[in-house]
């Protein structure tokens, strides 16, 4: 796998067709444009094209102020727009040399797990159309609908949450959110174990997933890949774990991991990270603070002294980091999104050297990635 | 504590490591012990976080040594522009196995922006040397396949993320 | 080539398109072809961004738009109705021009979300087209970054409606094809 380029390097032979699979295509979650060479039923050499939708978003923040940037970091990722929105602020925290309040850490905590919840139920979802289970994904998209709802009482928006700030957090919790949050998170946690089961023991669905696209854990790394496909691997590097933020060292959780590293490992491990997250906002819920859920002082044009900070977060597909220089004005002068599924997208058509074409959409969806932060 | 981490994290069972690298700030010390004239300005912002200067000439020996003790995995490479006369290449280096960031800078002149590829060393260099070459401009010499990544071909030689880029804002 | 001549015989009628078009509007039929439209308006799944994420959502379970005859298909080659639903880019006009040429008549295009209609947030980029009621015949505007399921269901709605209204146009036919 060590030289295995990520391009198609020579025209197909006589033997050999050349297929592309997009830019328009169903089992994609976004548009890119996956080229492969086939001969007979087996992959000789895939490339992955992408810049379909392309957004020039680091020229954009370059021209906006600090906090015009805000609710525009929803964007990058709108599945994980809470860690996008919480690395952004943890980047300008530093910078600025302010503190979020107690209650504000537990806030973005809970919202960050409620996040990665739903991206994980969604991101199942369309991998269960790819291996052509369409009754799980209605079932998932089902389930996320009661986790929406969730987020949306806290923050008002069902997608783009725009949620943190510097310092803080937007809104405080409704009312009486502690009991309606248990009661879904209960059913959940009770609908989320039968799932597990039933993908577990479904032959046909054993059948395409076991032992298909496997990635071992020196791969993984050699491929640069974190977040999920990594853990699947039996790698336990997860970033609140590694480099503890907000207040996740006083949590108690469990980095997930399975060993096979195969497609079944890698929805496996979202499937138990759901779990874990569960556990997690329980406590969250149960230790919140009383207290400001904001700093007092919020001012609009911000100017953070002359610097940099590079800050990442553990985002629902991996590692996201947000590189920022500032030059004492109240733009950035450089703002770098590294996107956890830009370096998972690279990973791919290695990955898929070798296995049959039929295999493909089960493996690109394994790997969760996300077009829009891919492009960005 | 950054030691501890170092320990429990390593747990890739597929290599044999007999003394896992320590991840943590000595290799500050070492790198510009090692590099005498290569690296330079060192700098420890915060406990994670590391920040220093490489001659760009340099940049390949230095990761593979970075590599070889232990920071496999590159995270980031950023190309960020100083009109009139300068550019920066970023490379933020970290390890599966600890929590500390190594942000090396190399500046190259802006009217020949040429470095050294990584490709060699990190293999999922190759991506986001693409993305550098085809937004600021810079050439990475012996790049496998240096071509536009994310814009549509015809628009390469635009370098749009330079500081005098004329098409931003848009005018239609 | 030479015109081959076919002498009809002087007791057939002879029917051209144009004729059925214009017996259609005038009779009762136009309203029967298009409650049969809007009620099997299925939709090119086609995410291209965060309103994509909500397109998928009103396609099943809660949202469930089956029950307005409106269903996800795959294939442009299957749908009525293309769905912009995210931003477009030089890069990506082209594909999506093609896809749009593929899907076959009657079809109807939706623009979702404020990065389809205007640019939304990205209007300044380098990569943005906008103005893309230029390019595209587009029947519905749905506002909203990114507008929630109800604003599409609505939208759709409106869809129904302005099929409803519809009256199919009197194709002006070729003369080379009847034999003038």
């Amino acid at each position: 796998m060590t030289h295995t380029t990520t391009q198609i390097t020579s025209p197909p032979k006589p033997s050999e067709i050349l297929l592309h699979l997009g830019p328009q295509h169903p089992l994609q979650p976004g548009p890119f444009l996956l080229d492969l060479k086939i001969e007979g039923e087996t992959i000789r050499e895939a490339e992955l094209k992408i810049g379909y939708i392309h957004k020039g978003m680091e020229k954009v923040f370059e021209d906006r102020t600090y906090i015009q940037i805000l609710p525009l970091t929803d964007r990058i990722c709108y599945l994980a727009s809470n860690s996008n929105n919480d690395v952004y602020c943890r980047g300008m925290e530093e910078l600025l040399g302010i503190e979020p309040t107690d209650r504000a850490k537990y806030l973005r905590v809970l919202t960050n797990e409620l996040c990665r919840i739903q991206s994980h139920l969604l991101g199942i979802g369309e991998y269960t159309t790819d291996v052509g289970f369409l009754t799980m994904f209605i079932y998932m998209v089902r389930e996320r609908e009661g986790i929406v709802s969730l987020l949306e009482a806290i923050t008002g928006s069902r997608l783009n949450h725009n949620y943190a700030r510097f310092g803080g957090v937007a809104h405080d919790l409704p009312p009486g959110y502690k009991e309606m949050a248990l009661k879904t998170l209960g059913e959940l946690k009770k609908l989320v174990k039968s799932h597990d089961e039933m993908l577990s023991s479904d032959s046909v669905y054993l059948k395409r997933t076991k032992g298909v696209g496997v990635l071992t854990a020196s791969q993984a790394k050699e491929l640069g890949v974190a977040g999920p496909p990594l853990r699947a691997t039996g790698v336990e590097y997860d970033l609140r774990r590694v480099e503890p933020y907000l207040v996740y060292d006083d949590l108690d959780f469990d980095v997930i991991t399975q060993t096979d590293g195969d497609v079944f490992s890698r929805v496996k491990v979202r499937l138990l990270e759901i779990l874990e997250s569960i556990y997690i906002i329980e406590q969250v819920l149960d230790q919140m603070p009383t207290g400001p859920y904001k700093q007092n002082v919020m001012p609009y044009i911000t100017r953070p002294a002359p610097g940099e900070v590079y800050s990442r977060i553990e985002d629902p597909r991996g590692e996201m980091g947000m590189y920022i220089i500032s030059d004492g004005s109240d733009k950035p002068y450089r703002f770098r999104i590294r996107g956890p599924a830009f370096a998972t997208a690279q990973a791919l058509p290695p990955l898929l050297v070798g296995t049959y074409v039929a295999d493909v959409a089960a493996i690109a969806a394994s790997m969760d990635s996300c077009t829009s932060e891919v492009d960005r | 504590m950054v030691d501890e981490n170092a320990d429990n994290e390593m747990v890739d069972g597929t290599r044999d490591i007999i003394e896992p690298p320590k991840i943590d700030r000595t290799i500050m010390v070492a790198l510009s012990e090692t590099f005498k004239d290569g690296v330079f300005d060192v700098d420890v912002p915060l406990p994670n976080r590391a920040v220093a200067r490489i001659d760009p000439g340099r940049v390949k020996p230095i990761m593979q040594f970075l590599l070889d003790n232990g920071f496999d995995h590159l995270s980031c490479i950023s190309g960020v522009d100083h009109p009139p006369d300068k550019m920066e290449v970023v490379y933020h280096v970290t390890s599966y196995s600890g929590p500390l960031v190594i942000a090396l800078k190399a500046s190259i002149p802006r009217d020949d922006p040429k470095i050294d590829s990584l490709c060699d060393i990190y293999w999922n260099a190759n991506w986001y040397e693409r993305e550098t070459y085809e937004l600021f401009g810079i050439i990475f010499n012996d790049c496998p396949y240096l071509k536009v990544l994310l814009l549509p071909e015809d628009m390469e030689g635009e370098w749009p993320l330079r500081k005098d880029y004329a098409g931003y804002p848009n005018p239609t | 080539m030479d015109q081959i001549e076919i002498e009809l015989p002087s007791n057939v009628a002879f029917t051209t398109t144009s004729a059925i078009h214009d017996f259609i509007k005038s009779s009762p039929l136009q309203k029967l072809v298009n409650w049969g439209r809007k009620n099997s308006l299925w939709f090119m799944t086609h995410p291209m961004g965060c309103c994509g994420i909500e397109q998928i959502c009103v396609g099943v379970a809660h949202y469930d738009t089956d029950r307005f005859g409106i269903m996800p298909r795959a294939s442009p080659r299957q749908a009525d109705v293309m769905m912009i639903s995210g931003y477009v880019t030089k890069k990506y006009l082209p594909a999506l021009k093609r896809v749009w040429d593929q899907m076959v008549e009657p079809k109807w295009i939706m623009m979702m979300g404020e990065c389809a209609i205007s640019g939304g947030p990205w209007w300044e980029s380098y990569s943005t087209v906008i103005n893309m009621d230029e390019i595209f015949p587009v029947d519905i505007y749905i506002p909203g970054c990114p507008p929630r399921p109800e604003a599409l269901l609505d939208g759709f709605i409106e869809l129904q409606k302005k099929i409803e209204a519809q009256q199919d146009r009197t194709v002006v036919p070729n003369p080379a094809d009847i034999g003038v």
